[in-house]
């Protein structure tokens, strides 16, 4: 009924072999293209050019052994169907092929044509299954998404309503409240609210499966991200008479991290960790550094509720999990946040975990990677094992015409950073990450590795570029400088690592008193508007 | 009517003018309870195409526009209100139940000065409203004092 596959790639190093199964093959179906190459280089170029019907794969290749082989045809054929022609039987090596998504493992001593032809047929077939399995999956998810989306839009229109209304009436706008009117208005307003977060998580939750969440990673202080959090909470743990405190190592080094999902994740856990603390208890966020993994921030969120049972806690981060001894009255939401927490945590390329003992206390732990300039550094500065001649670092300052909304404003940047990656020559510059500031302008560097001439030619394209950007109306100036980063001389002895060390040092040493002196400046300037 | 806090830091900008647009009669009424309270003239439309009628005969100095609506949809509008010159100028806030992610930076792109998922922060979207009036005026634009 259906075709026997006609473009058979073979490859395979041993002439002998290779007849061999080329001769099983004719010997079963007549009118076959086969293809024999001896080695996986060639084979790869093969797929690449012309992408076959199925592959029939030897392991033991002059360029590739073993499970590098299967892995490297896998990766350049993912929809190909592979299967494996072994001189030896090996029983791990081969289930580890069929995880891996090779279709069959076949001993070329036991090769009829007979069994050979069947084998392929069967792994095409397979294949196919397998691919259209995938798509509906996909499909399912898209459809899901779509429902999602359209319900949540339905359900926000009468949210909306209720809380317009209910803070018309609680603001007094519509004749005066009774003491207790007021009090039942803000239950209202609390629900709202609750019900607005569970829509917002169950978006997020369905972002997550289909790959759709989204970061923007910064260059970022924990330390304040975690004071701003932990105030969030005070009010509530002040309510319950928790204990809640906030311990930071010195020298907490900055972190490369999307600040409004971080907050996401701390308020997430001390929410948590309050609601399950009994009153007088305590909760303790800390921030540390571990000698071992110096390129990570640890973070840990300890509480002195009732802890996790052992049976549950494989599960906490598990989509619609509930902890099902949870009946104090509270309003456990959808069992989504520390399923949305651990994508978010994951995305960033960190982990998170949680250890607990039953009746005392649960501690959650998740790292962020630390922010390094000379990591990002060396991919541009150094060419060919050698620190390129001039390094010149430019600077690009925005600022808002009028006092700037919060999340317009944000808008604004992210556009602005986007604008810059497109002027910059690619491998050659690099648009370093914001750094949280709390000032109300941006600045924006860029590390160039080209000479004084290229770097303004790119300096007139950004400031033409940003004007061009009609929607950015609430910009109010726009302002770009350059500099030269100084290489020392001394720096031909050491080793290219410890050179981009050290102009990453310079750099940072420029940018931090950049950022002072703006400081001071802005200051003044607000002084000066004020009188 | 009470006045509500914040209002005396600009008092010029009060007696500005603002057209709201959505298909919600609760809600479009909601807001102008809101905003009158907080001493702001308004005029609502209820659809694409008398949102931008209206635009043309009243010239309000801001606009607060939801993307869903019937006779032209929001990016419509906002298409149409950047082509003329005449009304290119005024702010708008795009107040919708619709999503941020797919919509936010739409928005901004069509023209829009401020992004808001409903139900939004009242005294957030006030404040929007104050620094777009600020913000506006001082591209050019005389407002009512």
């Amino acid at each position: 009924m259906h075709d026997f596959p006609k473009q058979v790639l073979l490859i395979e190093d041993n002439p002998g072999d290779a007849d061999l199964i080329r001769l099983r093959l004719i010997e079963s179906r007549t009118q076959l293209d086969i293809n024999c190459v001896n080695r996986l280089s060639e084979g790869l170029a093969s797929i690449e050019s012309m992408p076959p019907s199925v592959v029939l794969l030897d392991l033991n290749l002059p360029d590739s052994q073993g499970s590098e082989t299967f892995r490297k045809v896998l990766e350049k054929a993912p929809g190909v169907p592979v299967v494996i022609l072994s001189g030896k039987e090996d029983e791990a090596l081969a289930m580890k092929a069929i995880h891996q998504g090779v279709q069959d493992y076949l001993i070329k001593a036991d090769l009829t044509s007979r069994t050979l032809e069947r084998s392929l047929r069967y792994a095409v077939e397979r294949q196919a299954v397998l691919r259209s399995l995938e798509m509906s999956r996909k499909q399912q998810l898209e459809f899901k998404d779509q429902f999602l989306s359209h319900v949540s839009h339905e359900l926000r229109t009468p949210l909306t309503c209720i809380h317009q209304y209910a803070s018309l009436l609680f603001d007094g706008l519509s004749g005066p409240v009774s003491p207790e009117q007021r009090d039942h208005l803000q239950t209202i307003l609390k629900s709202v609210n609750q019900l607005h977060a569970m829509i917002r998580d169950l978006l997020e939750a369905t972002r997550a499966e289909s790959g759709k969440l989204r970061i923007e990673p910064r260059c970022l202080a924990l330390v304040e991200l975690a004071s701003q959090a932990v105030a969030m909470i005070r009010p509530m743990a002040i309510k319950k008479r928790i204990n809640l405190q906030l311990e930071a190592e010195s020298h907490i080094p900055l972190v490369y991290a999307d600040p409004d999902r971080v907050l996401e994740v701390f308020i997430n856990l001390l929410d948590n960790a309050v609601k399950f603390t009994p009153p007088e208890g305590s909760v303790t966020i800390k921030l540390s550094q571990q000698k071992t993994d110096p390129e990570f921030t640890y973070v840990t969120v300890t509480d002195t509720g009732r802890g996790v049972s052992p049976e549950a806690l494989p599960l906490i981060f598990e989509r619609l999990y509930q902890d099902p001894d949870s009946v104090d009255g509270n309003r456990s939401g959808l069992g989504l946040g520390l399923y949305i927490a651990r994508e978010l945590i994951n995305l960033h390329g960190g982990r998170i975990w949680v250890a607990s003992q039953p009746g005392h206390a649960t501690t959650f732990t998740f790292n962020l990677p630390v922010y390094s300039l000379s990591k990002l550094l060396s991919a541009v500065i150094v060419h060919q094992q050698r620190l390129r001649e001039s390094i010149v670092l430019v600077r690009v300052d925005l600022k808002p015409l009028a006092s700037p909304v919060r999340g317009n404003w944000k808008e604004v940047c992210h556009e602005c950073l986007n604008l810059l990656r497109r002027c910059v020559y690619v491998d050659k510059d690099l648009v370093l990450p914001a750094i949280a500031t709390n000032g109300p302008e941006d600045t924006f560097y860029i590390v160039a590795s080209t000479d004084m001439e290229r770097v303004n030619i790119m300096i007139t394209r950004i400031l033409e570029q940003l004007r061009v950007l009609t929607h950015l109306k609430s910009i109010g100036t726009v302002r770009a400088m350059a500099r030269q980063v100084s290489l020392s001389s001394e720096m031909q002895d050491v080793s290219v690592e410890q050179q981009v060390e050290r102009v990453a040092e310079n750099i940072t040493e420029m940018v931090l008193t950049d950022l002072r002196t703006m400081n001071g400046f802005n200051k003044k300037e607000t002084n000066a508007n004020a009188n | 009517m009470q006045t509500e806090k914040g209002k005396n830091d600009t008092p010029n900008f009060s007696r500005a003018k603002i057209l709201i647009v959505d298909d919600d009669p609760e809600l479009r009424m909601a807001l102008k309870l809101r905003l009158r309270a907080n001493h702001y003239e308004t005029v609502s439309a209820g659809d694409g195409y008398s949102a931008i009628a209206l635009a043309q005969k009243e010239r309000p100095n801001l606009i607060i526009l939801d993307l869903g609506l019937p006779a032209g949809n929001g990016f419509n509008v906002l298409k149409r209100l950047q082509e003329s010159d005449a009304l290119s100028h005024i702010p708008v806030i795009v107040l919708t139940a619709r999503d941020p992610q797919s919509n936010e930076l739409r928005s901004l792109d069509s023209g829009a000065t401020a992004f808001f998922q409903k139900p939004a922060d009242n005294n957030e979207l006030l404040q929007v409203i104050r620094a777009s009036l600020r913000s506006a005026s001082a591209w050019g634009t005389t407002l009512p004092c």
